[in-house]
């Protein structure tokens, strides 16, 4: 099935906070914009998260009101649950052809009225907890999901009708195929942002880190998440509460064993929020931070980090290594204690959370042609004066798919790359004008 | 907003919605927020009462406007967090369902209920100010807000990069720009750098790109030696008054002389960029300006006299003084400073910044240095491997807290630090470093210091220089501060609205912060604040009006008696005056767009002939009575 072609002033590849700040920004100006995101909402990574730091607002009470504008901004179209399949330039207009994956709900008949996913007998581990929690095989992403449009996930669907007879729209369609299209923009803002480096515990802590209480932080922001699934602090194995919580840093990062050689720039600051409010949740439990280099940069980060000092949470200057299981399902750390100067430590903790190194989400070679440097994340050309600007005309990049930074500095990064879009698009409003002779001088 | 499409529920009977906000757990682990939903359902005048997970998320708001668009309400109550965060946000949701959006009334039972207390209290405190709120909707008149032009002018105050950066956007996006540069010269703090990380880009070559977009630029108006001596007005409608004026005496005469020698428009090292000649005579200028961007930058922390042996030995230096001494150096051997052979370096991290209260005490200081200031250990770092490189017989040594080189390409330099045997240590704020005169006269001074990675134990290092890393405050922008009302944060510097939500918008409406004024921030870092900035300041701008909020002050003629003491009360200049009217009486008039809405004038009216609308006098006391009448509350205390 192929829909007639879209016309935009822009196209935003990715629907996280930078892909949304960076349409907001310019459809405020009036220009139009496209988002292309490959999940089944927008919001990205951040509106999976639990608080955010230094202010500790909730993820989603920042997040959300950027998402409602941006769906209801009539200069504002998503495409969700897309993927770019190919980006071409020709005089100077991009055309992007675009795949809609099935969801196997008609997104223009769902309601978002959750009958099919109430419905629905199947339970699967839910990805969007951390694979904590379970969901049914059709459902609403989450909560605050946009659009809330209910999906189906054929690897676990048994095709027992149900959700089908429940629907009051007939929105569930089995026999849904992909839909191809073709989107049009005269500039484009890559905004790809970031994945966990999730191959590193087992590179570097080999079958040692095949254990259930050796998690990814942002298993912990589910955990931490007001509405997480188990709705409190508990440890995967077993539902205790754990009682000694450790975050390794670095895990991944300013490692070039096995890792990635710069710094992710986000994780101390997120192990230390985490801490905080696992300080919270759990008064009496043992909090400890292993890190090389406590990074509290930004604004107001470090007097954040001196009141986590203050509020007890240990800080230890250590790069452990997981051992391997420990007494009752702990995880077991080796690490040398460079402060006491005491040597080679061992240690087990109920709980042992990995701040992993980001990387680039997605990589736009073969589907557009714009470079990425040597650490994988889009090359910027000229990182001091224009850092959204790429190697390819009329294409800009912010947020983390340009390197790892916080949310903070992408919301700041995709005002810039909107900014940038903006004026290569009115100076080629401009051109176009003057050589179809009207004269804009 | 179609006018025509919208219901404003004038003359219709009140029917109320009331949405309480669980805010993810924020206000329903401690408001039991079923029990305030039933109390609110049934209160006179409400028609439907809900909850949400997150009313601020789209099925929250999707709820509220299809009660809406199905006729079964006509105001609205949202209970969530303080209206700061999601006032307009909801406003934004009724006018989408086509009502009007004033008539409107926010509950904030987060920051002043479930923050802040828990059990039976919090509720009953929850139900009180939702009592509240549902008794001022039902007396809520639907407004309209004040449309005013706006002038399609901007104005930039500071002439270093952020400053350059945003006039160059705003330019080439067809809006002309004021930059307003307090020296002579632009390129600000750039100009005392000579390369920067991680590109190793000429400071100088920076600074010539970026005046290069706003030199001979007809929507540019470049006033250097300039200050901003005035301000009044609001967004879209600033008034600015500029005053250009001779250098003082003996300022900058140095400086002014280097540049003439190398000519006007050239960049000279550690000087800056004199685009035209410093004024002879006083100038005055006013300005008609729509947006206002603050790009005026930070200083360089002073150490105190007697800090790590600063101002007692001349072998102390500040990290931005031996960038300027060895910048032009071509190096080779053993570094000399002042004649003198140094052997060996020290560097010392984190000198007025992450300063801890109780642990840090510079004498006479008024405000500790908490922040981190973000550059300096990449610039200290940058150097250290310079010095490696060109004086490979110097040894260096880098005394530090925690290493930051957090930024792409950053971390490159404390590898490369590490490859050229730089030699670190690392000291904690409890036992900072200490420099002392050299016992033996082999070197010029001695530090001592405990290295925490070698188990905290003391070492002596002889040093014939040390450097010191200092950090980043504040710029002097006290008299903006005081003219415009600007907030700063207590860390001394210009204080956004929202870190997330409006990173580079202040509180005041259509004032904008760009770079370092702000916080720390690198070269990349205040650039890309700069557009963000000029993007805001575009959005405002390239309509061509603004909208402001109605709650402003109105007159009842029938009650005023024309006594003027509310004129004499108001506290905003032109917001309120005498004028008179055709019937030759005198009446004061307000104006809108300049009015506060702050209510002091309501206060003096003995007549109460004046109003705010969206405040009036008779909306407080539907709240006072459903407040005091409250069983709920009453019953069950514990506020």
């Amino acid at each position: 099935m192929t829909s007639p072609l879209q016309e935009f002033d822009t196209l935003i590849i990715g629907g996280g906070i930078a892909g949304l700040q960076a349409a907001l920004d310019l459809a405020e100006q009036d220009f139009k914009v496209a988002v292309i995101e490959r999940d089944p909402s927008i919001g990205g990574r951040m509106i999976r998260l639990s608080k955010v730091f230094p202010t500790l607002d909730c993820a989603s009470c920042i997040t959300t009101p950027k998402m409602a504008a941006s769906a209801h901004h009539d200069n504002i179209t998503l495409f969700t649950y897309c993927e770019l399949e190919k980006v071409e330039r020709e005089n100077g207009v991009f055309r992007a052809s675009v795949r809609q994956k099935p969801r196997y709900v008609i997104e223009e008949k769902c309601i978002g009225c959750r009958q099919c996913e109430y419905a629905c007998p199947v339970y699967s581990p839910d990805q969007e907890q951390g694979g904590f929690g379970a969901r049914k095989a059709i459902s609403i992403p989450f909560s605050n999901a946009v659009p809330q449009t209910a999906i189906l996930d054929v690897d676990s669907c048994m095709l027992c009708g149900k959700c089908e007879k429940v629907c009051p729209t007939g929105a569930v369609d089995y026999l849904q195929q992909p839909r191809e299209f073709e989107l049009q923009g005269r500039s484009v803002i890559v905004a790809s942002g970031y994945r966990l480096l999730e191959e590193y515990p087992q590179q570097a802590y080999g079958n040692a880190a095949l254990q259930p209480n050796l998690i990814t932080s942002l298993q912990m922001e589910r955990i931490l998440a007001p509405h997480g699934p188990y709705m409190r602090v508990l440890r995967p194995s077993d539902g205790k509460e754990p009682e000694s919580i450790a975050f390794i840093q670095c895990a991944g990062s300013r490692d070039l064993t096995f890792g990635v050689p710069y710094c992710s720039r986000v994780c101390c600051m997120y192990a230390i929020k985490q801490a905080m409010l696992l300080s919270g949740a759990l008064p009496l439990a043992d909090l400890t931070v292993y890190y090389m280099d406590i990074r509290a940069f930004g604004k107001n980060y470090e007097q954040f980090f001196q009141n986590a000092k203050a509020m007890g949470i240990e800080f230890v200057k250590a790069k452990p290594v997981i051992t391997g299981q420990g007494e009752s399902q702990s995880v077991r750390i080796r690490y040398e204690d460079q402060e006491s100067g005491s040597g080679v430590v061992e240690r087990e903790h109920d709980l042992v959370v990995l701040s992993l190194a980001v990387v680039p989400a997605w990589q736009p070679g073969p589907i557009l042609s714009v470079s990425s440097a040597d650490d994988g994340f889009i090359k910027s050309i000229r990182p001091k004066l224009a850092p959204s600007l790429t190697d390819q005309e009329g294409v800009f990049t912010a947020g983390m798919a340009v390197g790892p930074k916080d949310i903070v500095d992408t919301i700041v990064e995709a005002g810039s790359a909107a900014m940038a879009a903006a004026n290569y698009l009115s100076a080629g409003a401009d051109s176009r004008r003057r050589a179809a002779g009207g004269g804009s001088q | 907003m179609n006018q025509d499409r919208e219901r404003n529920a004038a003359g219709e009977e009140p029917k109320v919605g009331v949405y309480i906000c669980h805010c993810g757990g924020n206000i329903s682990d401690h408001v039991d927020v079923e029990k305030v939903e039933n109390l609110a359902a049934k209160l006179p005048g409400v028609a439907v009462a809900r909850r949400n997970m997150f009313m601020c998320s789209d099925p929250g708001q999707e709820m509220i406007m299809e009660d809406i668009k199905a006729g079964r309400i006509n105001r609205v109550v949202v209970a969530s967090c303080a209206p700061s965060l999601h006032e307009t946000t909801f406003r934004g949701a009724i006018a989408r369902a086509g009502h009007n959006p004033y008539l409107y009334e926010h509950a904030n039972i987060r920051e002043q209920v479930s923050w802040v207390h828990h059990g039976a209290g919090a509720t009953a405190k929850a139900a009180t100010l939702v009592s509240a709120a549902v008794a001022k909707a039902q007396s809520l008149e639907p407004l309209r807000p004040i449309r005013v032009n706006a002038w399609g002018h901007a104005t930039v105050i500071g002439g270093g990069v952020a400053g350059l950066k945003a006039a160059g956007e705003l330019s080439r996006r067809g809006i002309k720009v004021t930059l307003v540069e307090k020296t002579p010269f632009l390129g600000g703090n750039t100009a005392q750098l000579d390369l920067v990380f991680p590109t190793a880009d000429r400071a100088g070559d920076l600074i010539e790109a970026l005046v290069t977009q706003v030199l001979d630029d007809p929507n540019v108006q470049l006033l250097t030696c300039a200050e901003v001596t005035a301000s009044e007005g609001y967004v879209g409608n600033f008034r600015l008054k500029v005053a250009r004026r001779p250098p003082q005496k003996d300022a900058f005469r140095e400086q002014l002389a280097k540049a003439q020698e190398a000519g006007l428009r050239n960049f000279v090292p550690f000087v800056g960029l004199l685009p035209v000649e410093a004024p002879k005579t006083e100038e005055v200028f006013t300005l008609e300006t729509g947006a206002i961007i603050l790009a005026t930058g930070f200083r360089h922390y002073v150490p105190y006299k007697g800090e790590y042996g600063y101002a007692e030995f001349p072998q102390v230096v500040t990290l931005p003084d031996l960038i300027k001494s060895v910048a032009a150096d071509p190096g080779g051997g053993t570094l000399r400073l002042g004649g003198r052979e140094v052997r060996t370096v020290a560097m010392i991290h984190c000198v007025g910044s992450r300063q801890i209260p109780g642990v840090n005490e510079p004498p006479g200081a008024d405000r500790l240095n908490e922040h981190c200031s973000r550059v300096c250990c990449t610039a200290t770092l940058q150097v250290a491997v310079e010095l490696r490189t060109k004086y490979p017989k110097t040894v260096v040594y880098d005394l530090f807290r925690d290493i930051r080189t957090y930024g792409r390409g950053h971390e490159e330099f404390y590898l490369n630090a590490s490859r050229k045997a730089v030699r670190f240590l690392r000291f904690t704020p409890e036992q900072p470093p200490v420099v002392s005169s050299s016992v033996d006269g082999t070197s010029a001074l001695r530090i001592t210091v405990a290295d925490t990675l070698l188990g905290g134990e003391e070492v002596e290092i002889p040093v014939d220089l040390v450097v010191l890393a200092v950090g980043m405050e504040s710029g002097s922008v006290s008299s903006l501060v005081e003219m415009m009302k600007l907030p700063t944060g207590a860390d001394g510097f210009l204080l956004e609205v929202h870190p997330k939500l409006r990173p580079v918008e202040v509180a005041a409406s259509g004032i904008l912060l760009a770079g370092t004024a702000q916080a720390p921030m690198d070269i990349s870092e205040s650039t890309a604040a700069a557009s963000a900035a000029a993007v805001k300041a575009s959005a405002i701008l390239s309509r061509g009006y603004v909208e402001l909020d109605p709650f402003v002050a109105r007159v009842s003629p029938e009650r005023c008696t024309g006594c003027g003491d509310c004129v004499e009360a108001c506290l905003v200049d032109g917001a309120l005056v005498m004028k008179e009217t055709s019937g030759g009486q005198s009446m004061p008039e307000v104006n809108p767009a300049l009015c506060k809405g702050c209510g002091v004038c309501v206060a003096a009216c003995p007549e109460k002939a004046l109003e705010v609308n969206g405040w009036t006098l008779q909306q407080y006391e539907t709240m006072v009575d459903a407040i005091v009448s409250q069983p709920a509350a009453a019953s069950e205390g514990g506020i």
